[in-house]
């Protein structure tokens, strides 16, 4: 959850519907709160021109003119997140939704706990909103997120399926119904709801690939390589893709092919552990056990903590009667986390 | 110009193609004396050929010496071919045998049997197939057809079993068991440290030679695991190696009983051997229910020692040698043997029954059955009431020649047979297998974006199917019984009881020098373990091992208190209803003991107390540890013991051995003592 951004969009959009509906008009005797609705413009301009600081300095003069202004201190607010000065955020915030509490204010205010990864605040923040406004979409799909990462899959499920039904074409929400249904081993749901996230933006190369990778699980090998080959074709430089597409090629028993798109990485990227590891995988297949260690080995170099590397190494040098260090390299990856490891230390290295 | 093309080609193809050469003077001009030494050694090879094929071999020194001479003689190719094939090198034949062939392809009568002999052994399955087909049209006696048909359906077998090699390593055990002389018939204990097997090297008790198959006689050697290898092998001496054959039949899964093959009795009988410290008995015959006058050779007891396996040749069977079983009754006698039935019994020799410690599994050498060549390995199992179909265990562990006597260590994970085909130091070598289990398949996980506003992509992690090698459902306890005030080990019988039945199922012995153990208890029983020696307090232990319980080792050693004041002991098998008072049935064994005890001891009065975990009120837990003890006490004055010997007290919870915060604490926690108040 700590790693997710706010997208810039979402800002913009409630910055822009402000600047449409509140206009003012300058006149020659100025009342302090004409005088403030001037200022309270004039950051708005800055604030979507990308500088939130002058931005904050004509907000501010705005609510020296008029302190009830909730407007000044919401946008205010947007400025400090663009500037991730969270705790001024949650300030201003917190004013705005004492002067008049809305849904988007509250949604705001569930924004800066996002950023600030307090999951509990968030929650609560976010039913907030939906209490004022249960068809919020965002609000909805920010508690998907949020179960999602709980993994709490039903309430994760339960929340996309209402952002998607507040907007029908929300293709992020489609995007994540479909991986929790995949964490759900619901393939079949994850592939439908991959397809319509796919239509509604079918330039989101990620989508595609998570599409293949739900393809893959169910072992539809033809069109998961069409899927990652579209992700491919949306975004040249989209290893991941290329990566998840040599290993199912790899699953299907074209080596030939898995070895091309491992290739093609490492021609892009010499320095990406993945690609070295999935040439250690294509090496097993073909019992090639001392190349195959010799990529593990460069994968691991690579990327010290590549605990799939690791479990691929020790497959090899097992092969290779170096089952002392084969079982060094099982361990190993069982402590970066790849439990299938664990059946082999219980089997191949009891003694 | 064409006509000279085909005569200077046809020349040329002679010329690359071998004629055969006969020792004559006409075709070794001015090599007289060479030749005449030549025809020496091919004279002095014939002479001991003509003593039948165990000194074959014999003759190979002197057939080689004239080969070295004239290469290109279809006979002495021939010859040297046979000797091969009855040698301990019999993949030497090959080139000897097709040589001969080509030099002259009507060199004996049985060439054709013999190239499919060589290709057959060099599991080359189609052209065996072929020159067996070819040699069907030369012989008549029903006989060599239906042996010939034999060698043919075991090229099948081997073209279908070739197609789908099993995930082995199959290792020679190298210079320290191995020698250039035969070895067979490893027999190991459940723990793999020690192993003894069967060698007709010399340097045996005797050192003879048996002139019947030119060979030393068989003995009883033994070799140690020391770190991953085996020791350097020593002959296991007397009194189980005699002058006359002694052979390693079967060891007990802990290494105390040892059963051995002396050949020089009945027509082959066997006899069992005990570990007493670090000296064997002297083998004792088996008896009349299990030794015939007839051949008597492999044997293996069943897991809790109340069932032997073993081959004979005895009349009655189905052919050659099979597997009998015979039930060891309550007086410790062998019942009278039944043959296992025709689902593991063939026409053909049965060899080197194995049953496994898990008590349903067996391994056994067959010549019979889907044989890709001599003996092969078989496996079946136990399953409702009957034996499973036999299953080659399939190459590389069985080849063309000769492979039988597997055993497999307790993990599952290893076993050790003997081969002949597999080159080694020469004749049949023992071997190790490491079972690999299936392919290990490469880990690619796909790394996904699930959530759309992930920046970082999440792995999703797909696991691959676990790679398991089935191993015997059981668990192998082992450990040292000694004296808990000197530490002493000591020799004492522990009885393996299943509880639910409230029968002792097997007896066994700890060692007396060393007071090692080793027991094997198969998974789906509520085991009860009782250690016993006289004038100490028995000591109890619970394995409650569900059907699903995988193989594991535990080692526990178990101190034994003397009959003394103030010595207590935790009666691990008495088990109560829940929450209640009640004796389950589970208990009688372990509360008989205790009136065994009592009885033995007539001067001794015992406190019975019962203790429960921390769970439930203070005072709930004091009323019901009374309770519990006043049942233990009562059951005993039923079964006779005077009331004024017993104090029965509950203690509740006041007195934990173990932690209350897990479940494994909480369950010592809850227990029934036996604490000795005084003996006079």
């Amino acid at each position: 959850m700590k790693n997710v951004i706010l997208t810039i969009s979402i800002l913009c959009f409630s910055i822009f519907s402000y600047s449409q509906s509140d206009t003012v008009k300058i006149a020659a005797n100025l009342t302090p709160e004409q005088i403030a609705q001037n200022d309270y413009n004039s950051g708005l301009n800055y604030l979507n021109n990308n500088n939130p600081s002058m931005a904050i300095q004509l907000f501010t003069q705005a609510l020296q003119n008029m302190p009830n202004f909730e407007k000044a201190y919401y946008n205010r607010s947007l400025c400090y997140i663009q500037l991730k000065n969270y705790p001024e955020a949650l300030k201003d915030i917190n004013q705005a939704i004492q002067l008049k509490p809305s849904d988007e204010y509250y949604f705001t205010k569930s924004l800066i706990f996002f950023h600030q990864n307090q999951k509990d605040s968030l929650e609560q923040t976010l039913l907030k909103t939906l209490v004022i406004n249960p068809n919020h979409a965002e609000a909805n799909y920010y508690l998907g997120m949020l179960y999602f990462n709980y993994q709490d899959y039903d309430k994760a499920l339960s929340y996309y399926q209402k952002a998607i039904q507040s907007k029908s074409d929300y293709a992020y929400a489609y995007n994540d119904l479909a991986s929790t249904y995949l964490m759900k081993n619901d393939i079949d749901n994850a592939i439908k709801n991959y397809e319509l996230a796919a239509k509604y933006a079918p330039n989101q190369a990620f989508i595609f690939n998570n599409l293949g990778s739900a393809y893959r699980q169910k072992k539809d090998y033809n069109k998961a390589i069409e899927a990652y080959s579209k992700a491919i074709m949306l975004d040249n430089n989209y290893f991941i893709a290329y990566i998840n597409s040599g290993a199912t090629r790899l699953e299907k028993g074209d080596i030939v092919g898995a070895k091309s798109d491992f290739e093609k990485v490492i021609q892009k990227d010499p320095r990406n552990s993945a690609a070295y590891n999935g040439l250690a995988g294509v090496y097993i297949k073909e019992k090639d056990y001392k190349k195959a260690k010799e990529m593990a080995t460069r994968a691991i170099e690579l990327n010290p903590d590549n605990g799939q590397a690791y479990y691929n190494r020790g497959i090899a040098r097992q092969m290779l009667r170096e089952e002392d260090a084969a079982c060094e390299d099982w361990q190993k990856a069982l402590k970066l986390g790849i439990t299938p490891a664990k059946s082999f230390i219980s089997t191949d290295c009891a003694d | 110009m064409k006509k000279l093309s085909i005569l200077l080609f046809t020349m040329i193809a002679l010329n690359g193609i071998a004629q055969n050469v006969e020792f004559e003077k006409k075709n070794f001009p001015g090599r007289k004396d060479e030749l005449n030494e030549a025809k020496d050694n091919i004279k002095k090879g014939d002479e001991i050929f003509e003593q039948g094929e165990a000194y074959y071999r014999d003759a190979l020194p002197f057939y080689l010496k004239a080969q070295n001479f004239n290469p290109n003689n279809a006979k002495l190719n021939f010859k040297i071919g046979l000797c091969y094939l009855h040698s301990f090198e019999k993949k030497k034949a090959y080139d000897y045998i097709l040589k001969a062939f080509q030099l002259d392809p009507s060199v004996d009568p049985k060439i054709r049997y013999y190239m499919g002999r060589v290709y057959h052994l060099n599991s080359e399955w189609d052209k065996a197939i072929q020159e067996y087909s070819a040699c069907l049209n030369t012989i008549k006696s029903k006989e060599e057809i239906k042996d010939v048909n034999k060698k043919i359906q075991e090229c099948n077998s081997g073209k279908i079993l070739s197609q789908n090699p099993i995930r082995v390593w199959v290792d020679n055990l190298g210079p320290e068991v191995n020698t250039s002389f035969n070895e067979y018939s490893p027999v190991i204990t459940a723990d793999e440290s020690v192993l003894m097997f069967t060698s007709r090297r010399p340097g045996g008790v005797g050192n003879k030679m048996d002139e019947s198959k030119n060979e030393y006689f068989e003995d009883v050697w033994v070799s140690y695991k020391v770190g991953k290898k085996f020791s350097q092998a020593v002959n296991l001496g007397p009194p189980v190696n005699t002058e006359n054959h002694d052979a390693a039949v079967c060891l007990s899964p802990d290494g105390q009983k040892l059963i051995t093959y002396q050949g020089g009795v009945n027509g082959g009988d066997l006899f069992i051997s005990y570990l007493v410290g670090k000296q064997w008995s002297k083998p004792e015959n088996l008896g009349k229910a299990i030794n015939t006058k007839y051949h008597e050779s492999s044997a293996s007891f069943s897991y809790d020692g109340k069932i032997l396996y073993f081959v004979s040749d005895r009349e009655g069977g189905y052919g050659g040698h099979d597997i009998y079983y015979a039930e060891i009754n309550e007086k410790g006698k062998f019942e009278k043997a039944v043959n296992i039935g025709p689902v593991i019994n063939t026409e053909y020799d049965e060899e080197g029954v194995y049953m496994m410690p898990d008590g349903k599994t067996m391994y056994f050498a067959s010549k019979g059955h889907n044989s890709i060549g001599g003996y092969d390995v078989f496996k079946t199992t136990f399953e409702n009431g009957q034996w499973t179909k036999p299953v080659n265990l399939g190459i590389p562990i069985n080849t063309p020649d000769d492979d039988a006597f597997f055993a497999l260590a307790g993990s599952g994970r290893r076993a050790y047979y003997s081969s002949a085909s597999l080159g080694g130091y020469g004749g049949m070598d023992l071997y190790k297998i490491t079972i690999l289990g299936p392919e290990k398949q490469p880990l690619l996980n796909t790394e996904d974006q699930l959530l759309a506003m992930s920046a970082k992509p999440v792995t999703n992690l797909k696991v691959e199917q676990a790679v398991e090698v089935t191993k015997p459902k059981m668990t192998l306890l082992k450990g040292i019984v000694y004296d808990a005030k000197t530490n002493e080990p000591l020799e004492a019988i522990l009885n393996l009881i299943d509880n639910e039945k409230n029968v002792i199922l097997a007896s066994f012995k700890s060692n007396a020098a060393t007071g090692k153990y080793l027991v094997t208890l198969p998974s789906g029983k509520n085991y009860g373990i009782a250690v016993q020696r006289e004038g100490y307090l028995f000591h109890s232990e619970n394995f409650n091992l569900p059907a699903d319980a995988d193989y594991q080792e535990v080692t526990k050693d178990i101190p034994l208190k003397k009959i003394e004041i103030g010595n207590t002991i935790v009666l691990k098998n008495i088990f109560f209803d829940f929450d209640k008072a009640t004796l389950r049935p589970e208990s009688f064994n372990e509360l008989d003991r205790l009136v065994k005890l009592l009885t033995e001891n007539p001067t001794i009065k015992v406190e019975l107390s019962a203790h429960t975990d921390s769970k439930g009120s203070d005072e709930y837990n004091m009323k019901l540890s009374q309770k519990r003890a006043e049942s233990v006490v009562n059951y005993l004055i039923g079964k006779g013991i005077s009331a004024d010997r017993l104090i029965a007290k509950g203690y509740g919870e006041t007195q934990p051995i173990d932690t209350n915060d897990t479940e494994e604490g909480r369950q010592n926690n809850r227990r029934v003592e036996f604490k000795i108040l005084s003996a006079k």
